[in-house]
């Protein structure tokens, strides 16, 4: 048995010597050449594959790879010439369809032959660097069907005005586009993009220019931004159908470049629809729109940006500047944070919250806030309204709703110790009249600003709160200790302010009625008498008092007046009709106290308690008061307000300043010698920048101010300046 | 075993050997034979003609198969192959791209 099978295989051995007949490649090649025209001609199934390896196998094995390989290139070119032939004569539509099945053919023909030449696929091809069988049958594609003059120019024309013909909103066959476009990937990327890509993009280009042109002339920008994003998804889409996906990005960016980027500065600038109208009409989809189409080329976002800016900056300019305005702080505040408002909400639902536009936003509003001095003064003032009316009754969510507004109004201020100075008078102010709405609401206001600038910036304000607190102590440990003493004359309620603390009052005083006198000595010994070594001083240009009167016919009310008018009225209990010259000797109070007293007492419609002769607006120095005995009033209680503009007249401004500019000289002063204890050595433009950076979280000192104060410095020996470079200063220790 | 799952491989003496399609499949000529496009006769009727391999060769190319299949699935034993087949062997292999 083994020998047998040992017989076999020496026999075996000789065979393959044996057939060295020069006729055996021919014969076995035509055997082949045959099944492959079988092949083509679909007519494959009588072929026995085992038959045409073996016959390969052996073509290889004896030396004739070559032969086979040639014969190969041959009979494939052959048939894709006939085919060529063939796609080239289909007419019209048919072309694309009849290129189609063409090709599936030729790749069904193709895995055929590769399968049955397999052997020489596998040893032949690679020890003699031949292109394989799959790869050449793609090759003869390629240059004998593709790029055959005739095909090469139709094929690119009819895909493109496939394309145009979707782009115009008619219907195609997506399939056949898909399959005709792999066919181009499947030969290669560089047949890909020289056969199809390339004059796509060229042609979309060229449509897109035009289209772009003709939207912009007849369309507003809302429309014509509706258009391109439209175009734009189109593409996106078309790509995703039948295109290589690499070609989104360079198709997006001819559509980009073409319809927004050539357009875009028209665009935002069009008239009555443009960005600025947009905004103005809080067009939120246009907004967004534009964004996200702007995002994709280069300076679009830029240019949304800057010409945001600009209106905002030249709303603002106008709203802060408008004489109008500025007759009604709260109102102006209000307008600004509206502004706010409108322009967040833009931020927010249309440009995606994008933080450079926040912060262009943020620097806008610090522009223009800054451009009126009166902002900080303004501010608190809206805060003072709010805080004496316009928080009753609100949730308490909503008031630091708005107290955090206002404290992002106060972040924009570059003059932040003005609002300091303008927030004590009138806190001082709601505090002592006992106006303030809610406690809490005042000390979460002053716990946001000392979160914001630090212990030092409150804690005068807090002061206040602790006097107000110690007084009611004082008062209540004053009455028990008068005890029944006290119940017959007028209740007394006095606030010991601490001094510095509180807004400095130059000391006026005035002739306080012997009634209110004798309690006020009685307190001041009780308090001194349990403090010592203190000084009390009556603010009387501070306080307020209520007080009864009898009118004719019997009508009561109560007038809750200033202490001043309380003095004046005082006097009308012993007399009917006084001068101007006898009240001013009576009471002693300062002139111009005194006339805007009267005013509010003689002139104001339904509070004239009192008559004067003669009738006018002003008070004069010959003028007439009487007890108004038709006084009458729907309320039991009246409230004579002090003809006070709640806004300070211009001497008040100026003296507000000036207060504020000598309080600012120490904090200049003792930054420098801080800069200075630290550096030793340092020349003036340093000290001026690093003072600045100091203090700009409170305001934005003046250069000239830093230079005088450095001298001042000089002069009292803390620096002094460099013998050689007169430039540099030093600290003396 | 059904009849579509089946292949039968027939030897130069006429010997046919019906054996499961994917363990023939371990063969990439077979495979290739079985599932290229276009109908060749071996995948209409489900069967392969090897004039040139012995009935020997064939019956050990088959247990090989089997073998093989086992070896992928992880069960690791020796294939023995008698010294007196070796050649004739290895020239199906190279012929069968096993």
């Amino acid at each position: 048995m083994s020998s047998q099978k040992k017989r076999n295989f020496q026999i075996e051995a000789f065979k393959h010597r044996v057939v060295v007949d020069p006729k055996y490649a021919e014969k076995t090649w035509k055997i082949l050449e045959h099944a492959i025209h079988e092949i083509y001609n679909h007519n494959a199934s009588g072929l026995s594959f085992e038959e045409l390896y073996r016959n390969a196998y052996n073509m290889v094995l004896h030396k004739f790879g070559e032969k086979l390989y040639s014969g190969l290139v041959s009979t494939m070119t052959l048939h894709l010439k006939e085919i060529a032939a063939s796609v080239d004569a289909s007419q019209g539509p048919l072309f694309l369809e009849e290129l189609n099945r063409k090709w599936l053919e030729h790749n069904k023909a193709l895995q055929m032959i590769r399968d049955i030449l397999m052997y020489m696929d596998r040893t032949f091809i690679p020890s003699t660097h031949k292109t394989p069988v799959h790869e050449l049958g793609l090759n003869l594609w390629r240059d004998n069907i593709i790029h055959s003059p005739n095909i090469q120019t139709r094929l690119k024309d009819t895909l493109l005005e496939i394309v145009q013909k979707e782009r115009g909103g008619e219907v195609i066959n997506k399939g056949l586009m898909r399959n005709i476009v792999k066919m181009l990937m499947d030969l290669g990327p560089a047949v890909y993009q020289d056969d199809f890509e390339k004059p796509f993009l060229d042609v979309s280009g060229t449509f897109y220019r035009g289209e772009s042109q003709q939207f912009i002339e007849c369309c507003d920008c809302g429309d014509y931004l509706k258009k391109a994003e439209k175009r734009l998804n189109e593409e996106i889409e078309r790509v995703s159908h039948y295109l290589d996906a690499k070609s989104e990005v360079k198709i997006t960016n001819v559509v980009e470049k073409e319809m927004i980027e050539s357009q875009m500065t028209r665009l935002v600038h069009m008239e009555n629809s443009g960005l600025v109208n947009m905004i103005v009409d809080d067009k939120y989809d246009d907004l967004s729109r534009m964004y996200n189409l702007f995002r994709r080329v280069a300076s679009g976002l830029m240019l949304i940006r800057d010409v945001m800016t600009c209106h905002i900056r030249e709303t603002g300019k106008q709203l802060v500047t408008d004489p109008e305005r500025l007759k009604d702080p709260v109102d102006f505040v209000q307008r600004l944070l509206d502004e706010k408002d409108k322009h967040d909400k833009i931020i927010n639902l249309a440009f995606n919250n994008d933080k450079t536009f926040q912060n262009a936003l943020n620097s806008s509003f610090e522009y223009f806030i800054n451009l009126n001095p009166r902002s900080p003064e303004f501010i608190s003032l809206f805060v003072d309204d709010k805080l004496r009316k316009g928080l009753k009754g609100v949730s308490e969510e909503d008031v630091e709703i708005v107290l955090d507004k206002v404290m992002m109004l106060f972040r924009y201020l570059q003059e932040k110790d003005v609002f300091e100075k303008y927030y004590k008078q009138h806190l001082a102010k709601r505090l002592l009249s006992g106006k303030s709405v809610s406690e809490d609401a005042e000390r979460s206001l002053i716990l946001k600003l000392k979160t914001e600038c630090g212990y030092q910036f409150t804690s005068k304000l807090e002061g206040m709160f602790t006097d107000m607190k110690t007084s009611q102590d004082t008062m209540q440990g004053f009455y028990e200790a008068m005890g029944p003493a006290l119940t017959d004359g007028p209740t007394l309620a006095v606030h010991v302010l601490t001094t510095g603390s509180w807004p400095t009052q130059s000391t006026t005083t005035c002739n306080l009625p012997p009634e209110i006198l004798t309690v006020c000595d009685k307190f001041r010994t009780y308090y001194l008498g349990t403090h010592n070594g203190r000084r009390l001083t009556w603010q009387t240009n501070m306080g307020s008092a209520d007080i009864k009167a009898t009118f004719g016919r019997g009508q009561k009310n109560e007038l809750n007046v200033s202490t001043y008018q309380m003095c004046v009225l005082m006097l009308f209990n012993t007399a009917d009709r006084l001068s101007y010259k006898e009240i001013e000797q009576a009471v002693e109070i300062p002139a111009t106290e005194l006339k805007r007293c009267l005013q509010s007492l003689a002139c104001a419609k339904g509070k004239n308690v009192l008559r004067k002769e003669p009738m006018s607006k002003d008070i004069g120095e010959e003028d007439d008061f009487f007890f108004n005995d038709k006084f009458s009033s729907k309320f039991y209680k009246v409230k004579i307000g002090t003809v006070v503009a709640q806004k300070e007249s211009e001497p008040e401004k100026q003296e507000t300043r000036q207060r504020v500019e000598e309080d600012r000289k120490p904090q200049i002063e003792a930054a420098i010698v801080r800069i200075m204890k630290a550096r030793r050595v340092l020349d003036h433009n340093n000290i001026v920048a690093e003072v600045t950076k100091q203090l700009q979280s409170r305001f934005l000192p003046n250069p000239v101010v830093i230079k005088k104060r450095i001298e001042s410095l000089i002069e009292r020996e803390f620096l002094e300046r460099d013998r050689e470079d007169r430039k540099l200063y030093r600290y003396l220790a | 075993m059904k009849k579509e799952d089946t292949v039968k491989l027939i030897s130069a003496e006429g010997f046919e050997f019906v054996i499961d399609k994917n363990a023939a499949m371990v063969s990439q000529t077979i495979r290739n034979m079985l599932t290229s496009p276009g109908d060749f006769a071996e995948t209409e009727r489900q069967e392969v003609r090897f004039p040139e391999i012995s009935t020997t060769i064939l019956e050990k190319i088959c247990q090989y198969f089997y073998w093989s299949l086992q070896y992928a699935s992880g069960k690791e034993t020796e294939f023995h192959i008698e010294p007196e087949l070796t050649l004739e062997l290895m020239m199906a292999a190279n012929y069968l791209h096993t």
